[in-house]
């Protein structure tokens, strides 16, 4: 399926009000699908958002909003003189590369990889095998990872052992700490994510195929001329959207591997916000940090889209 | 078509939605959307209700808010109990622990709290210090001198609860220092080890038991100690308290310092780091949960278990199914180098309950409520909410109370209620539990012997303004620093510089703080 | 069909297999490990660690997961917030999706920008609840269906599928007098059903996990899903408290009946995605577009 790049409408869409007038006429039944949707997000999302005022104020739970102090820029201010600030910025910005980089490219691989089994029923086997871990918390793979990873018993490193290697120290020491996340990420997630490229893939036309095979072209070709391009709109949506988590990670999954070994590249966002702000009540410290993090992811989706445009995608917005 | 077609779905999900808000519990007692439930009007505002006019008076209706620390909410057996032997029509909202605080902080922020509300432990209580400053809570200080059996509550530790002076609330108590050892005994037997009475003596065993085979299997797969990653409630604090290093903050010359500017907190980090380097503990601890530190210890490859000896009892039950010729014993009362004995005490409570002015209207009601909370000082209710029914979950041999072997009744009926019960043994009456593994019954006589040398925390009542700010987070410096010396990762240089980087970022204000009120 | 006979294709179809097989056998260990463990005694688990073959055959742990009438009852409410829930989302999403997908809709960029907005900023908590509270949706079933109505990541995911069908489609379709709604329900649903689908579980995936919304909207804990008993047992029994305190008084329950809980929990809503599966089929799009 080509990604259609031609924008009949703009094309003719030209900006006198009768002609605006005419078209919301005709799209009026489109407005009213939209429109319950957009109330949700009003009224869930939006009025919601008057909140984040409290990351201007000295908020207390009990004196409510409008009793709360305001404070201004403070929080802010914390923030950025904090000693650690720049290398827990370094660390989340890191482990965003090793997703982008390690984790985001697997499951089209997968995806790909799966859409070429010609036996249907490994097809759906594999698949379901692979989405299993979606659904297990961090809470129980960070302890199975542990009892794998231990230096005091476990397999991996009993078979290190037995291969005459040295001992890796995986839970504590700083260096395997990125290493290990980004595997657990892989494992956990990269099955999950086929789920909405094998939909996509569905959609592609089997005669473009045969086509392809008539004319000569062997597998690799077939992917690259054939399958990608039917899911390049959905590797770009979900390429952008992923750049506006930029410094969202799982904060779950860090805590549990973060320990007083490896603070040093672990500590990440999310974590100080844990320690610094919610585990003492600290509303106002962890919403303005929430500022923070929603401003960057902003401006990254705004970039990204742009750039995404360039190229000749639709882009998000 | 598609004009009504669209109508129909849209008449379809408006139902969906109307049945679904429809589906609601009519729960219409839950404090939680209106704030305050009025208590029947009687004529007299004064204390307990006799319970020779039960019929007379209206049940007094209470809704509590509380932290659910088992896996279900217990169902009403043990509430229609409390409700017969109080005169109350009770409402128990049970949230789970985890989540408490989040639940606590969104009901508390709009208003909801009921007329009874537990917070989950200390820390959420340092939190709630600004809530309680500012009138949020009934001060029942005045009031207990009317209630005889609230009067009972220990001196000690409701001063450890006072806020600027002030009582605000009842505390759940705990004994004050129930660390000590649980080790295999049979292992240290089979050694011809004597019972380690001084520190040098049980990092012995520790080196013992890792090297000396003691299961005698002739295989290398056993190691001494098993930790965790926690330095208050695995085994470091208490192995420091052995040295006698003061419990957070001590006197020195006169003024309050932090526990690990001492001589003796660096010898205890010596201490366990002779023990990690010997090999005689797990090389992961710092990552170890608690999980699998207490399976190091039931699969029987550990020897021994610094924490909570109260722990025995399912240590116990798990190890004998893997290893059934185990035998376990507690110990405590450890000797310093000089012949010290000290253990470091928590401050004799581990959570409080408020009493939101929001939720409670007037004095009148105030006193009805802590009438409920007198008669729960009593044997009857006391034993009720922590045992349960005497015949079905328990039967009293001994004077004591021992469980019977019902344990999925108990844990289902009767565990949720146990950490609401105010004060103590020694001031509520009820029974103690009654113990059959002889460590266990050790471990109970070890707890009250530790209370004779047991160091208090001094800033236990006191605030510090930065403390409240930004201590919990100054702290991971030293937590991290503690670490790295035990690993040796950094040397005594190191820790020192960590000593200054704690102090430079705010660790100094905070000292300043705490003798500042320390002083009065 | 012409089949692919040339040796290139062939070794690489090994390659292809070989290696998603081993892929899925590194997922599935673990999770045949938690199912292993939760028919064993958790005395075995501490001396095995990591088991796929229990020698020690016990139902031990389920006996005690479903010996109360709490675990029914909130498998209930689960399958019932799911399914109601799932419905509603759906309709609503598609709507929106189909609607912000034609590209002569004007507004749509702002429209689209407006929700994307909400994907990175978040009002928190405690206002969130008050909107939730202030629309007496509390201690109601609907306070865990209506604030997660729409997913915009869902949303933006559907739209996206729903703009690579070809206009020609709707063009042919506006001429033969169908409305807006009518194309939609009747054309696109129907040529979308991957998407849909894949749409659908990712719905059902969130309703099926509800957890902290169920704490903070449902007072009574008869209401409460089966997320909030999974995670009363697995949270208490990692030993993982998010406070610091607390020691001593809770011993980590059994592993086997932690075990047995996740089973329990995540069976359900795994066995949704084989069903959908079938949905999957390709060429849908076949014949539509020729003629």
């Amino acid at each position: 399926m080509r990604e259609v790049t031609i924008r009949p409408a703009q094309l003719q869409a030209p900006r006198t009000g009768r002609e605006i007038g005419r078209r919301l006429r005709r799209n009026i039944w489109l407005y009213v699908m939209v429109l319950p949707g957009l109330l949700y997000f009003l009224i869930f999302k939006y009025a919601p958002m008057l909140g984040l005022i409290i990351a201007f104020q000295d908020f207390k739970p009990f004196k409510g909003i409008s009793g709360s102090e305001w404070v201004g820029l403070d929080h802010f201010h914390r923030l950025f003189t904090e000693p650690d600030f720049l290398n827990i910025l370094t660390n989340t910005l890191i482990l965003f590369g090793f997703n982008i980089l390690f984790y985001f490219p697997v499951p089209i691989v997968l995806a790909l990889m799966l859409n070429e089994l010609r036996l249907h029923a490994f097809k759906r086997l594999f698949q379901t095998l692979i989405y299993l871990p979606h659904f297990m918390s961090w809470v129980i793979i960070v302890s199975i990872s542990y009892v794998m990873l231990t230096m005091d018993g476990g397999i991996v490193n009993a078979v290190l052992e037995e291969l005459g290697l040295a001992k890796i120290n995986f839970l504590l020491s700083p260096e395997w700490f990125r290493p290990t996340y980004i595997i657990q990420v892989i494992w956990r997630e990269a099955g999950w994510g086929t789920i909405i490229y094998l939909a996509a893939m569905a959609a592609i036309d089997p005669q473009l195929y045969e086509a392809a095979r008539m004319d000569g072209a062997g597998r690799i070709h077939q992917i690259w001329h054939i399958t990608l391009p039917a899911i390049r709109s959905v590797i770009i949506v979900l390429l952008i959207l992923k750049i506006g988590d930029v410094l969202e990670l799982g904060f779950e999954h860090v805590y549990l591997l973060l320990n007083s070994m490896n603070r040093d590249v672990a500590e990440i966002i999310d974590t100080y916000v844990y320690t610094a702000g919610l585990k003492q009540g600290k509303f106002s410290y962890s919403t303005a940090i929430g500022l923070f993090k929603s401003f960057v992811g902003l401006a990254m989706v705004i970039a990204a889209n742009k750039l995404s445009k360039k190229f000749g995608s639709e882009g998000i917005y | 078509m598609n004009k009504k077609g669209f109508a129909i779905l849209l008449g379809t999900v408006m139902s969906l939605s109307m049945m679904l808000s429809a589906c609601s519990s009519n729960n219409n007692s839950n404090a939680a959307n209106n704030g305050g439930n009025p208590s029947t009007p009687t004529t007299s505002a004064d204390a307990s209700p006799e319970a020779t006019e039960p019929a007379k008076e209206e049940p007094t209706k209470i809704t509590i808010m509380l932290p659910l620390n088992v896996a279900q909410t217990p169902p009403d057996t043990i509430k229609n109990e409390i409700e017969k032997l109080t005169n109350t029509k009770l409402t128990y909202q049970f949230f789970p622990a985890d989540t408490y605080e989040d639940k606590l902080n969104t009901t508390l922020a709009t208003g909801g709290l009921p007329e009874v509300t537990y917070l989950k432990n200390q820390a959420t209580f340092v939190q709630m210090k600004g809530a309680i400053r500012d009138g949020q809570f009934w001060e029942i200080g005045p009031y207990l001198a009317e209630f005889p059996n609230l009067n009972k509550l220990k001196p000690l530790i409701l001063n450890n609860t006072k806020v600027d002076g002030k009582l605000y609330s009842l505390y759940i108590g705990r004994p004050l220092a129930r660390q000590g050892i649980i080790y295999r005994k049979d292992w240290a037997d089979h050694l011809g080890l004597k019972t380690p009475e001084t520190v040098d003596e049980v990092i012995a065993m520790a080196k013992a038991f890792t090297d000396q085979d003691p299961d005698g299997d002739k295989k290398a797969n056993t190691i001494g100690l098993a930790d965790r990653n926690d330095l208050i409630y695995g085994a470091f604090k208490t192995l420091a308290s052995w040295y006698a290093t003061p419990n957070n903050w001590g006197e020195k010359d006169g003024e309050l310092q932090p526990d690990f500017t001492f001589p003796q907190y660096t010898a205890a980090m010596d201490a366990m780091k002779q023990i990690h380097d010997a090999g005689a503990m797990n090389k992961d601890f710092a990552a170890t949960s608690k999980t699998d530190q207490i399976s190091l210890f039931t699969s029987g490859k550990a020897g021994l278990y610094i924490g909570s000896m109260s722990d025995v009892d399912s240590l116990n039950k798990d190890l004998i199914k893997n290893v059934p010729n185990a035998v376990v014993d507690t110990l405590a009362l450890i000797k310093g180098p000089n012949g010290e004995q000290a253990t470091w005490a928590i401050p004799g409570y581990n959570n409080v309950v408020l009493f939101p002015k929001s939720a409670i209207k007037d004095e009148a009601e105030l006193k009805k409520i802590l009438a409920f909370f007198d008669k729960q000082m009593t044997p009857e209710v006391a034993n009720m909410m922590f045992w349960g029914i005497e015949g079905t979950h328990y039967t009293v041999e001994d004077g004591k109370a021992k469980v019977t072997d019902n344990s999925d009744l108990i844990e289902r009926e009767v565990k949720g209620y146990k950490d609401s019960v105010i004060g103590e043994t020694e001031t509520n009456g009820m029974y103690e539990g009654f113990y059959s593994l002889p460590a266990r019954i050790h471990a109970e006589e070890f707890t009250k012997e530790n209370e004779k040398i047991a160091i208090m925390d001094p800033t236990a009542a006191l605030d510090s303004a930065t403390y409240t700010e930004k201590g919990v987070e100054l702290q991971t410096i030293i937590t991290d620093a503690t670490y790295k010396y035990i690993y040796g990762e950094i040397d005594r240089a190191g820790f020192e510089k960590a000593i200054a980087d704690w102090k430079k970022r705010g660790g100094d204000k905070i000292i300043e703080e705490f003798n500042a009120v320390y002083k009065k | 069909m012409i089949q692919d006979r040339t040796i290139g294709s062939r070794l690489f179809g090994i390659a292809n297999f070989t290696l998603l097989a081993i892929f899925s056998l590194a997922t599935v260990l673990p999770f045949i490990h938690v199912v292993a463990g939760s028919l064993t005694t958790s005395a075995e688990m501490a001396v095995k660690k990591f088991i796929i073959f229990p020698t020690d055959i016990s139902f031990e742990a389920y006996r005690f997961v479903f010996s109360t009438n709490t675990i029914f009852r909130s498998i209930a409410v689960s399958i019932g917030v799911t399914l109601v829930g799932t419905a509603f989302s759906m309709l609503v999403t598609s709507m929106m999706a189909y609607g912000l997908s034609r590209r002569d809709l004007d507004g749509r960029k702002f429209l689209m920008f407006m929700v994307v907005f909400t994907m990175l900023f978040n009002g928190g908590l405690i206002p969130t609840f008050l909107v939730v509270k202030e629309l007496h949706l509390i201690d109601s079933y609907a306070a865990l269906i209506l604030p997660l109505t729409i997913s915009a990541f869902n949303m933006i995911i559907l739209r996206n599928f729903f703009q690579n069908i070809p206009e020609g489609l709707e063009e042919s379709a506006k001429m033969d007098g169908c409305s807006d709604f009518g194309i939609l329900f009747r054309i696109v649903l129907p040529l979308s059903m991957p998407a849909i689908a894949t749409i659908s579980l990712f719905y059902a995936v969130t309703y099926w996990n509800t957890y902290l919304n169920a704490i903070l909207y449902l007072n009574d804990s008869k209401m409460w899903p089966i997320q909030v008993l999974l995670r009363q047992i697995v949270v208490l029994a990692s030993g993982f408290d998010y406070s610091s305190s607390l020691d001593g008084a809770v011993p980590p329950p059994d592993q086997a009946v932690k075990m047995a809980v996740i089973v329990v929990a995540t069976l359900p809503i795994l066995l949704v995605y084989p069903f959908l599966q079938k949905h999957f089929a390709k060429g849908a799009l076949l014949g539509s577009i020729k003629g």
